[in-house]
């Protein structure tokens, strides 16, 4: 009885063996094409931020971590740390708050019209970001913006501002951007995980009394927090990168480098002030920052996974 | 030329260039007689059609020679990848000053060819005092590494047509300035702008030079110790923190690359008399709305002594050949080619005027009215820039120059402070360039 049974066991091992020479064959122009791509220049980079070189001279000098012991000294740098900082800390907070607020607003209550709020809300992450950055160029114009113009309409003209000029408010201005930039993408993500929360825990505790802000701290939060956990990584990565490109495009980290960021002051120093090595060590500073504080934030959001 | 304009269009034009540039590998071999030539230039305001026909005329003086040329508005994201992985073009045309400081980087790594022997096979037709600078010999050891390719005056814009109205006279001393600053001001017209901070190259180095003369200024160039804690250093900064007092109140929040052209825009509009730049700023405002009786004019910086010498810091577009070039004796061909009469006539034509001789009196239009300042016998062309250093990281002693600017026009930083930051910078590219 046993014989007829392993037969086809064994045959299934064969196979999976087959299997496994077939997948390598597959997978092995994708891991060459990553290890050639991601793997080789992230190793570059490591070791460039060792080296003194501008770009094009053949010869590199190694200068051990002198990169890094400038970068204590520089200021410029050290107001670039705390912008991104500041940004991450804000950006993040706000949309994360607010998409979560509108997802829950948008799943829970009827909305009239709710389709279309969550294709406008949705439509500035499909935009690119010139077009973002012309767009909030015409609301922060400070003649004739949208927002001062607002402002006037409404005598509130004290309240006027040069949005991208004072070097108090440029970045919060370039905040606001990167907020309306990502909202939408987070609230439908938030909304798809809500979605599938079922009903009936709703309805129990509404007739236990609960309140819309109750339920939603007790039932929808935890029950989507694995959800929130991984977008807020990803949100803390993406973050990074959106901040500079919209930088570059809005103010190009002026006015006298009040709106720099590490990565437009990477760019600025590996492209444009010759030092290639100095910015490799920013990019370093980057990653390691990045890689720290998406660590920090898992190892804080860290639950036990709540299941219906 | 549009040099600033295009920044944000670059990094589009990058990635295509990129593509580009690996479909183009197939036909580098030396096919043929002649071989193959590889021109790069810049596709600045000028066009990019006097190239074409120039290596038309080229190639029609040297059949079986292929001239390829390779030409965009971000000419450095496209071509330094190939560069870096040690493909060079023959030719490259293109100046300093550019966002990607790609002529910079090379001459910091001493990477260009020695053209000495081109420059004196030219002798003769050269304007006087357009080589032997620090633009064209970037070590000051007599050598000439980059040629003067065109040159465009760059100084103070203003309308023509608002200054006859009001029976206002251009100003020749910086007291006449503020009085008329003042003038202006009655009518609600503010004094200066920049379109952004990076364009006070033009006005900064005038003064320089007009304070302290052609020395003070190669030493602010050069990185002499102290040099910005010199009286006429502090001159310098004294009349431009007065100047920037005056400036217009929307100057700062329009001074970035999304809404530069707004500050320029205010002087077609009268709200502003005068902004620094180049002589570009006729064609790329050519479709925006004026002021009636608008005309453009260009001015040299007020005098710093009455009478004193006026300069006008002049842009130099330049020629070079990378070190790393395969056919360096046809390239040089090929540079001499193109200060003949035929080539000079096809880029006077789309208004890219080069340095020879007895060619600024053919120009016609507003052309002749910029060029025409340099007849002035107490005006002078000022060329070049800061001396290149090995690079210091961190530090941008044109940033600290320009840009601070935006501080003190909103006050987060004082003029000291201004002037003790460029000593900083100054002294740490001193000791660099040791």
């Amino acid at each position: 009885m046993t014989t007829p049974a392993a037969a086809p066991k064994r045959a299934a091992a064969r196979g999976r063996k087959g299997h496994g020479k077939f997948v390598a064959a597959c997978l092995l122009p994708a891991l060459a094409l990553f290890a050639l791509f991601m793997i080789w220049p992230t190793i570059n980079v490591f070791r460039m931020s060792f080296y003194q070189w501008s770009g094009f001279s053949p010869e590199a000098r190694f200068v051990g971590l002198d990169n890094f012991t400038k970068l204590l000294d520089d200021d410029q740098f050290i107001r670039a740390f705390q912008n991104t900082v500041a940004l991450l800390v804000v950006v993040t907070v706000v949309t994360m708050g607010m998409g979560l607020f509108l997802a829950a607003v948008m799943t829970r209550e009827k909305l009239r019209g709710r389709n279309l709020y969550r294709f406008v809300l949705y439509i500035p992450n499909v935009l690119s970001v010139v077009v973002i950055a012309a767009i909030f160029s015409a609301i922060y114009d400070q003649q004739n913006g949208l927002l001062n113009g607002t402002l006037r309409l409404l005598s509130a003209d004290g309240l006027q501002q040069v949005w991208l000029g004072n070097q108090k408010i440029v970045l919060w201005s370039v905040a606001i951007a990167m907020v309306w930039q990502s909202l939408g993408y987070y609230m439908v993500l938030y909304m798809s995980s809500m979605s599938s929360i079922p009903e009936e825990l709703y309805e129990a505790s509404s007739l236990d009394g609960a309140t819309g802000s109750r339920q939603f701290f007790t039932i929808t939060l935890p029950l989507i927090w694995q959800n929130l956990r991984t977008s807020l990584t990803f949100f803390i990565m993406s973050a990074v990168n959106l901040s500079f490109v919209l930088v570059r495009a809005m103010t190009g980290g002026g006015p006298d480098g009040s709106s720099e960021v590490l990565l437009s002051y990477m760019y600025k120093q590996a492209y444009t002030n010759s030092s290639y090595g100095y910015g490799m060590a920013i990019g370093v500073v980057i990653f390691a920052f990045s890689f720290l504080v998406s660590l920090l934030v898992s190892r804080a959001t860290k639950r036990e996974p709540l299941q219906f | 030329m549009v040099r600033r304009t295009f920044v944000m269009a670059g990094a589009v034009v990058a990635a295509l260039g990129l593509l580009a540039g690996c479909g183009g590998g197939a036909g580098n071999d030396d096919a043929g007689d002649g071989g193959t030539l590889k021109v790069a230039a810049l596709e600045g305001g000028y066009g990019r059609e006097m190239y074409t026909q120039v290596i038309e005329a080229y190639k029609a003086k040297h059949p079986g020679l292929d001239v390829q040329l390779q030409i965009s508005k971000s000419i450095e994201d496209e071509i330094s990848p190939n560069m870096k992985a040690g493909k060079f073009p023959d030719v490259v045309v293109l100046g300093q000053g550019r966002k990607a400081a790609l002529t910079e980087t090379l001459i910091k790594d001493k990477a260009l060819e020695d053209l000495s022997g081109v420059r004196d096979g030219l002798k003769d037709k050269l304007t006087d005092g357009i080589v032997g600078n620090l633009n064209t010999d970037p070590y000051g050891d007599g050598k000439t590494y980059l040629m003067p390719m065109y040159y465009a005056p760059t100084g103070l814009f203003y309308n023509k047509g608002l200054f006859e109205q009001n029976g206002w006279k251009t100003p020749a001393t910086w007291d006449e300035m503020f009085a008329l600053g003042d003038a202006a001001k009655a009518k609600g017209i503010s004094l200066f702008t920049y379109p952004t901070a990076g364009y006070l190259d033009s006005y900064f180095f005038a003064l320089l030079a007009d304070i302290g003369g052609e020395q003070f200024y190669t030493d602010v160039m050069t990185y002499k110790q102290d040099v910005w804690k010199s009286p006429q250093a502090r001159q310098a900064l004294d009349l431009t923190t007065k100047l920037l007092g005056y400036a217009a109140p929307t100057t700062v929040g329009y001074a970035n690359e999304q809404d530069f052209t707004k500050n320029q825009q205010s002087i077609l509009d009268n709200k502003t008399l005068f902004m620094p730049n180049g002589t570009w700023i006729v064609g790329e405002m050519k479709d925006a709305p004026r002021a009636k009786g608008f005309q453009w004019a260009l001015t040299p910086l007020p005098a710093a002594t009455s009478g004193g010498k006026r300069y006008l810091t002049t842009s130099v577009e330049s020629v070079w050949i990378p070190s790393g070039a395969k056919d360096k004796e046809a390239a040089k061909d090929f540079i001499a080619f193109l200060y003949s009469d035929e080539a000079t006539k096809i880029f006077a034509q789309s208004s890219a005027i080069q340095p020879v001789k007895g060619l600024a009196s053919t120009l016609t239009g507003e052309n002749a009215e910029f060029y025409r300042l340099y007849e002035d016998p107490n005006v002078a062309a000022l060329v070049g820039g800061f001396a290149s250093t090995a690079p210091v990281e961190g530090v941008d002693i044109k940033a600290t120059l320009f840009d601070t600017a935006n501080s003190i026009i909103s006050k987060d930083k004082t003029e000291d402070q201004w002037q003790s930051a460029l000593n900083d910078a100054s002294e740490k590219l001193r000791q660099a360039g040791k």
